[in-house]
């Protein structure tokens, strides 16, 4: 497995915790969305960072009493093409403000590199065999319509940024931030 | 029209580049045929029954004189010298190589043209009125809306995955030539009491297997609110659209099952939330893009030209074509030239290389270098000074793109069907052949009037025969192809789903059963009653006698 990072954060090393095992002290666990709910605060206490694990079937509301027991999010794509799990990472950044890091698990593909990262994920799982084409994917766009949640104006605003921050020259030839990748 | 500036250059070259590398991958294994299939879609590449398809957009049907030449020399060079417009103002070619395509789109994007997200479960072409900009009976230019959508929606970052297709119709004229009520999304543009532009929002129409008619969500949305309102509608679709039933997954389901109040309620609670942030662009862009589509400086003429009324007189089928091919424009003096793709005994749509090239010299000569095309498969020379129309009209009639048929019984919409098409029952083109053969007395169809019929060969309603005057729909009956008549359908403003008459025919009984259709019509019509209203006064049972009755 690889691991690639979109945005430079710290990625988190973490355990999926079985049904019913318990976190060890310290460590750092990831649990289903139901199972996060249920939790006392002794699991919390014990724990390291808690993460929650989202399938696509989740609705956004129900993320709403999950954020602030979180440490990290991971949208688990069930398929490539089920477009949800772009939503759910866009909820999680615009509606309940997480600044965590979101992770796309998952058959997701290279050519999806720019659309994650674009989402609000900041790092995906895949095989190490597809790790040059996810890296390669990450640099083929110069510019977007929209603005998104990498942090990127769109082209309609940059086009009307008074004595803009960003001269067209720079987006143009903008290069996307050095990132760090490791597998993990 | 719009002129891509180096953003929009920059992202179209670096999608050639991005589809060359996908093919690539794919021609060494990299990627497997699941994994490319809805990137090669994304890019308008299809596999059909004989051969790749490749689909190019034409942003809101509007085209230059340039760009039909590159698409002529691409018929030319890749594929067997002709084209087919399409029912989303979009061009196909049929022949096109695998290897080769990758080399289309530069040749496109060298003309900013482009083939992103003409096919795929992502926001397609955004289509429009055909005569935008320049007919006489709008509120607005509905293209620079078009534009500002097309921008929006491409390779946006959350909808390019969604459960199904997703279609924006908009038009600016209150005739309804944009069939917007059949859309995904429609929207109408509005002046309010104030002066300010704004669209009336529709959502949940569609065709397919489920035919309905969207429904309305709002009255008035300001254009500044236009981006963000599209976006809490994707949004609610996007999160709730089903995603176990490809047959279930289109919008309309969704906006049926939930219910427009439902829906509305939630797009409304969602759009509040997200107004505020930078979806909607600066009033500055509204502006940029509207200068692009500033009306041309037209000196105005007069409208009577003896040379023309002379000819008219002289000529029937000049005369014809005036009646029927052109329309107002708001210069006076001017006018509105439909070039009917749909020569008697020819498949509707096709245009070769020769004649995409002398549509262009014809645009370079008489039509400000623009060309249209309709959603009904044919293209339009705007803004023609009338006193040039007995010479353009020789030259299209030489080049075999004189047929004086539009809006008439023959004006036949009709999907490619079975001779192309993977996902076809029955053929299609054959049957609008056979229909335009039948039918091939001018005089006749001048007397029978405005009368559209549209063939899909199979339930996806490519060919439109839900909104079809007349429609037909092919079905397999146990192995032979099966045609279904369908009555009183409208794509216009006064949108309604058309409604199956009885059995279903061969591909000659079907034939037989519109000559009958139209005799019922002629016998029963009152004075100046069009097709459409003379079925909707009479009702279905006195043609259902006249196609199946026994004496």
């Amino acid at each position: 497995m690889a691991l690639i990072n979109l945005t430079s954060i710290q990625p988190t090393g973490y355990t999926v915790l079985d049904d019913g095992a318990v976190p060890g002290e310290g460590e750092n666990v990831a649990i289903g969305v139901d199972r996060l709910l249920h939790e006392g605060d002794a699991f919390f206490a014990t724990a390291g960072s808690v993460g929650v694990i989202i399938d696509t079937e989740t609705p956004f509301a129900k993320l709403t009493q999950i954020v602030e027991k979180i440490g990290f999010a991971i949208v688990d794509f069930p398929a490539f093409a089920d477009g949800r799990g772009f939503s759910l990472a866009v909820r999680l950044r615009k509606d309940f403000g997480f600044k965590g890091e979101i992770r796309a698990t998952g058959p997701v593909i290279p050519d999806q590199a720019l659309f994650l990262l674009r989402a609000g994920f900041d790092t995906v799982e895949t095989t190490d065999a597809r790790k040059p084409a996810f890296e390669a994917a990450l640099e083929r766009f110069p510019a977007f319509y929209q603005t998104d949640f990498g942090g990127q104006l769109s082209v309609a605003h940059a086009r009307h940024t008074q004595g803009g921050q960003i001269t067209e020259e720079q987006r143009l030839s903008r290069k996307a931030p050095e990132r760090q990748r490791e597998a993990s | 029209m719009y002129a891509y500036d180096t953003y929009d250059h920059a992202m179209v070259n670096a999608r050639v580049a991005e589809f060359r590398d996908q093919v690539e991958r794919r021609v060494k294994g990299e990627l497997t045929e699941d994994e490319f299939k809805p990137l090669r879609l994304m890019n308008g590449l299809y596999l059909q029954l004989h051969a790749y398809m490749l689909r190019v957009a034409i942003p809101y049907g509007t085209l230059s004189a340039n760009q039909m030449r590159t698409l002529a020399h691409i018929a030319r060079k890749y594929d067997k010298g002709y084209s087919h417009f399409t029912t989303r103002q979009n061009v196909q070619f049929n022949w096109p190589k695998l290897s080769e395509t990758p080399d289309i789109l530069q040749e496109l994007a060298d003309v900013e043209m482009h083939a992103i997200q003409t096919s795929g479960n992502c926001i397609r072409n955004v289509t429009t009125d055909q005569f935008a900009g320049a007919t006489a009976d709008e509120v607005a230019d509905p293209r620079p809306y078009a534009e500002l959508i097309r921008q929006w929606s491409t390779f946006h970052p959350e909808f390019s995955f969604l459960p199904r297709k997703f279609k924006i119709a908009i038009t600016g004229a209150k005739q309804d030539r944009a069939a917007v009520k059949w859309h995904d999304i429609g929207l109408v543009v509005k002046e309010n009491a104030a002066g300010d532009i704004g669209f009336e929002v529709l959502a949940g129409g569609g065709m397919g297997r489920t035919p309905l008619i969207a429904k309305p969500m709002r009255d008035f949305l300001p254009v500044e609110d236009l981006l963000s309102y599209l976006e809490a509608m994707l949004r609610v679709y996007n999160e709730q659209g089903r995603r176990d039933n490809k047959y279930k997954a289109r919008i309309k389901i969704l906006v049926d099952a939930m219910g427009i109040e439902e829906y509305t309620r939630q797009v409304e609670a969602e759009w509040e939330k997200i107004r505020h942030i930078p979806i909607d662009v600066p009033a500055a862009e509204v502006a940029r893009i509207k200068s692009f589509f500033a009306p041309p400086p037209l000196a105005v003429l007069a409208d009577e030209v003896p040379d023309v009324d002379d000819l008219a007189q002289k000529n029937f089928i000049f005369k014809s074509w005036l009646a029927n091919n052109t329309g107002s424009h708001k210069v006076p003096g001017y006018v509105n030239v439909t070039i009917s793709l749909k020569p008697h005994g020819g498949i509707p749509g096709d245009a070769s290389d020769e004649q995409m090239d002398l549509v262009a010299d014809l645009a370079d000569s008489y039509s400000q270098s623009e060309i249209r095309v309709s959603h009904e498969q044919n293209l339009i020379l705007p803004h023609v000074a009338r006193r040039d129309l007995p010479a353009l009209w020789s030259k299209l009639d030489a080049a075999g793109l004189g047929s004086p048929n539009a809006g008439l019984l023959t004006d036949i919409i009709a999907c490619p069907g079975l001779d192309y098409c993977a996902l076809a029952n029955t053929r299609s083109i054959p049957i609008a052949q056979s229909i335009t053969e039948r039918f091939d007395d001018l005089k006749r169809l001048m007397d029978i009037g405005p009368l559209k019929i549209k063939i899909s060969g199979c339930i996806n309603s490519c060919g439109h025969h839900h909104a079809g005057h007349i429609g037909i729909l092919g079905v397999d009956r146990k192995g032979t192809e099966n045609y279904q008549l369908l009555l009183g359908g409208s794509g216009a403003e006064d949108a309604s789903k058309a409604e199956i008459l009885g059995p279903g025919l061969d591909e000659h009984g079907i034939v037989d059963a519109i000559e009958k259709v139209v005799a019922v019509y002629l016998g029963e019509r009152e004075d100046g009653e069009e097709f459409l209203s003379a079925y909707r006064r009479l009702g279905a049972d006195i043609f259902k006698e006249a196609v199946y009755g026994t004496h």
